[in-house]
């Protein structure tokens, strides 16, 4: 037979336990709006009497009232794993598809100022010199406006070295985050293993680490796995970023300029593990602006380089053959032959050799040198060459961009859709425990008027 | 979008957030599109429309110099063209002279063919005057002299044989010069037309018949250079000026392929910005309508 007391003890456990739920609805609803919060769920048990009578313990077969047995996160760790990859994803893409817009703007083409008009124009003024080989203004004009391709030359050049020193002060300062990153995770780790170790709610914890997490994965494409004691393991292309309560270091190695990133892997720009030296395999931003720096900008640079080389090739062998007023042949128009080193040799226009027989105005050199302009192979269509590919590459990586965008927003809909707050799901839930509160205080009336029978009216 | 078992209102707000920044990119493209008036604006744009507007614009570059070239070419042969007119003229007066000189034989006194060599002997000397005639300051008789002349104050030729070419059109190079050697004969040749001249002067003075025929064999060889020559630089002219006509239809062809490529239709870009902008305030309408209420609206 039960104490007679027994139905109180009942309706306090459900008092409590409703007070609890209730409370964890109004967390809910107070942090519908906080990003990274997960939504709580409080799970009942009833209690149950002995399974296992004896003498002095027996059950009349009725429980003992409800327990809460859990506050459990609504999160998938399935969905939270493909969720990082996409943001990691998405955020190499996004990266990406700024630094082509950077490389697009610093062409600007087309245009009718840029490059490729400049050379147009360059050849002009070969033309217009052929027309007046005895005119010294003309002649200065052409000088001028070989100084005018050389200047956009160079400006191209060095706009892409600036978005080159940007995004490697930018690989610095990301791989100091991550560094952060890591030990803030290693640190909730720690809280978390001993929290857990001693039964304490670790939710909100959990919360703010994977929080973090996320962030880290944006930043690195680091993968992460949630240990049985609630600690995160973390790894960067399958080594250990983070391990329990240990966190490692990573830097970033390697030229200083564009200039001196070379196919060298002794001086190529690399994300490297602080301890032991050895190359980290990444993704996110970190490995968009690796990409960045490693390949796009110096594959840009050098087809920059190529067209230098060809517009100094092509116009010197010609220029060379000629004579200039002064009688000289042999020269050459332009010096150096790199994006950053081209210039035009002279500034006076009496070198310029548009003069295929010394001592005439003969200026067949100069109308031969008008004539690259339709020249196949020439300075031009290298340039133009760069430009196709730089506009296939921008596409594709803007529609790459545009469908993971995608992508990625169903993951985070789908997390959402699991982990998030529903209003109206809280308000249903408040209702719920909030009748269940005063059911339970029923219940308590009912037997506390019993008892008054039983006591106070009985046998009197 | 995938199945979802629950909605959220953080979900939701995403996702409409996602749907009007998506409406309001769509619109500031075509904005862009519109103020610009180019559907082309970088490479990514359109990789391969890039690269036929780079194109275009070379060749429209190039094409624009060949009517540069062209003008220039033909600034030179009008000049020269003058000139060889003007030589025809003074020459056809002078064989009329030579012929006076002869009809009047030994009848004529020494003052009547002194009168008549003088009268020569100027004319040779405006002659030589039109063999030096100058364009941009360049004697257009001298070939590709560096000197201010083409023929000295005697009448010999000082330029040099070089031609002056203009390019007027892909691998179409025209000669726009004529060599005062060709036109009007070559150092030391009996019709050499200064020579001539002076030779004509000289047997005026001397009364030498003989001397006159040989002369005036001599003048018409030269006069028929000249003519022969005036001919060429009319059909070079008019090469040019076919080679300007077709460079400038070539530069509109071009210029409406270049527009076909890069420019905006603009009725339909603005028909596409009014789609767009109803889209855009229908997808605002439709958010303040699904985001409004909850069941706390409906609960005491």
């Amino acid at each position: 037979m039960a104490s007679t007391f027994s139905g109180i003890t009942t309706a306090l456990s459900s008092l409590y336990a409703q007070r609890r739920a209730l409370d964890v609805a109004g967390q809910n609803i107070a942090n519908a709006n906080t990003e990274g919060y997960t939504r709580q769920r409080v799970q009942m048990t009833s209690a149950s009497g002995n399974t296992m009578p004896t003498m002095w313990s027996t059950s009349d077969g009725i429980g003992n009232g409800v327990a809460i047995s859990d506050i459990r996160r609504t999160r998938d760790e399935f969905l939270e794993g493909r969720g990082r990859e996409e943001r990691a994803n998405i955020s190499y893409l996004t990266n990406q598809k700024q630094q082509f817009v950077t490389i697009e703007n610093t062409f600007a083409e087309p245009s009718d100022t840029a490059l490729q008009h400049q050379l147009g124009e360059l050849w002009g003024a070969f033309g217009d010199v052929a027309n007046n080989p005895n005119d010294k203004a003309i002649r200065t004009a052409l000088i001028q406006q070989g100084n005018t391709v050389v200047d956009g030359i160079h400006s191209a050049y060095n706009a892409l070295g600036a978005q080159w020193k940007a995004n490697r002060d930018q690989a610095d300062a990301l791989a100091t985050e991550v560094n952060t990153l890591a030990k803030n995770i290693a640190q909730l780790n720690t809280t978390i293993q001993r929290a857990t170790a001693a039964g304490l709610p670790v939710n909100e914890m959990a919360d703010q680490r994977d929080v973090q997490l996320m962030k880290l994965s944006e930043l690195t494409g680091a993968t992460a796995s949630i240990q049985a004691d609630g600690t995160a393991a973390v790894y960067l292309g399958g080594s250990g970023l983070v391990q329990g309560v240990t966190a490692r270091e990573i830097r970033v190695t390697g030229a200083d300029r564009l200039q001196n990133q070379t196919g060298d892997p002794a001086n190529s720009v690399a994300v490297r593990w602080a301890d032991s030296g050895t190359p980290a395999q990444v993704g996110g931003t970190l490995a968009s602006i690796q990409d960045t720096l490693v390949t796009t900008i110096p594959k840009y640079a050098n087809s920059l380089d190529g067209v230098a080389a060809n517009l100094a090739n092509t116009v010197n062998t010609l220029h060379a053959g000629g004579y200039g007023l002064d009688g000289v042949t042999g020269r050459a128009f332009f010096t150096g032959s790199t994006a950053e080193s081209i210039k035009v040799a002279f500034d006076n226009p009496d070198f310029v050799a548009a003069s295929s027989t010394a001592g005439t105005f003969d200026a067949a050199n100069a109308d031969a040198l008008a004539d690259l302009a339709t020249t196949p192979g020439g300075a031009g269509e290298t340039y133009a060459v760069m430009i196709a590919n730089l506009g296939v590459e921008a596409q594709s990586v803007d529609r790459r961009q545009a469908i993971q965008a995608v992508v990625t927003q169903d993951t985070d809909a789908a997390r959402e859709s699991f982990a998030g707050v529903n209003l109206d799901e809280e308000m249903t839930q408040l209702i719920t425990y909030q009748r269940g509160y005063e059911a339970a205080s029923r219940v308590l009336t009912a037997v506390d008027e019993m008892l008054d029978v039983l006591i106070n009216r009985m046998a009197v | 979008m995938a199945m979802q078992l629950r909605v959220t209102d953080g979900a939701i707000t995403n996702r409409v957030l996602a749907n009007l920044q998506g409406n309001l990119t769509r619109v500031g493209n075509l904005q862009e599109q519109l103020s610009s008036g180019k559907q082309i604006s970088r490479p990514s744009d359109s990789p391969t429309g890039t690269v036929s507007a780079m194109q275009l614009r070379g060749e429209s570059r190039a094409v624009q110099q060949y009517t540069r070239n062209a003008s220039d070419g033909l600034g030179w042969l009008g000049v020269i063209d003058t000139a060889l007119t003007s030589s025809l003229s003074q020459t056809g007066k002078v064989r009329e002279l030579v012929l006076q000189g002869m009809s009047a034989g030994t009848a004529s006194t020494p003052d009547a063919r002194e009168a008549i060599a003088a009268e020569v002997e100027n004319l040779r000397k405006s002659l030589i005057g039109v063999a030096n005639t100058k364009y941009l300051d360049r004697p257009v008789f001298g070939g590709t002299t560096t000197g201010e002349r083409a023929f000295d104050g005697n009448g010999s030729f000082v330029g040099d044989t070089g031609t002056v070419m203009r390019t007027v059109g892909d691998n179409s190079k025209v000669q726009v010069d004529a060599n005062g050697a060709a036109v009007f004969g070559a150092n030391g040749t009996d019709s050499q037309l200064f020579t001539v001249l002076e030779s004509i002067a000289a047997n005026l003075r001397g009364s030498n018949t003989a001397g006159l025929d040989a002369d005036l064999q001599n003048l018409d060889v030269a006069i028929g250079t000249i003519k022969t020559n005036l001919a060429d630089v009319g059909a070079r002219y008019n090469r040019i000026e076919t080679s300007r006509t077709a460079a400038d239809d070539r530069l509109l062809n071009v210029k409406s392929k270049l527009s076909e490529i890069e420019d905006i239709d603009l009725p339909n870009t603005i028909m596409q910005m009014q789609l767009q902008q109803t889209a855009y305030q229908a997808a605002l309408q439709a958010t303040a309508k699904v985001i409004q209420p909850s069941l706390m609206d409906f609960l005491r």
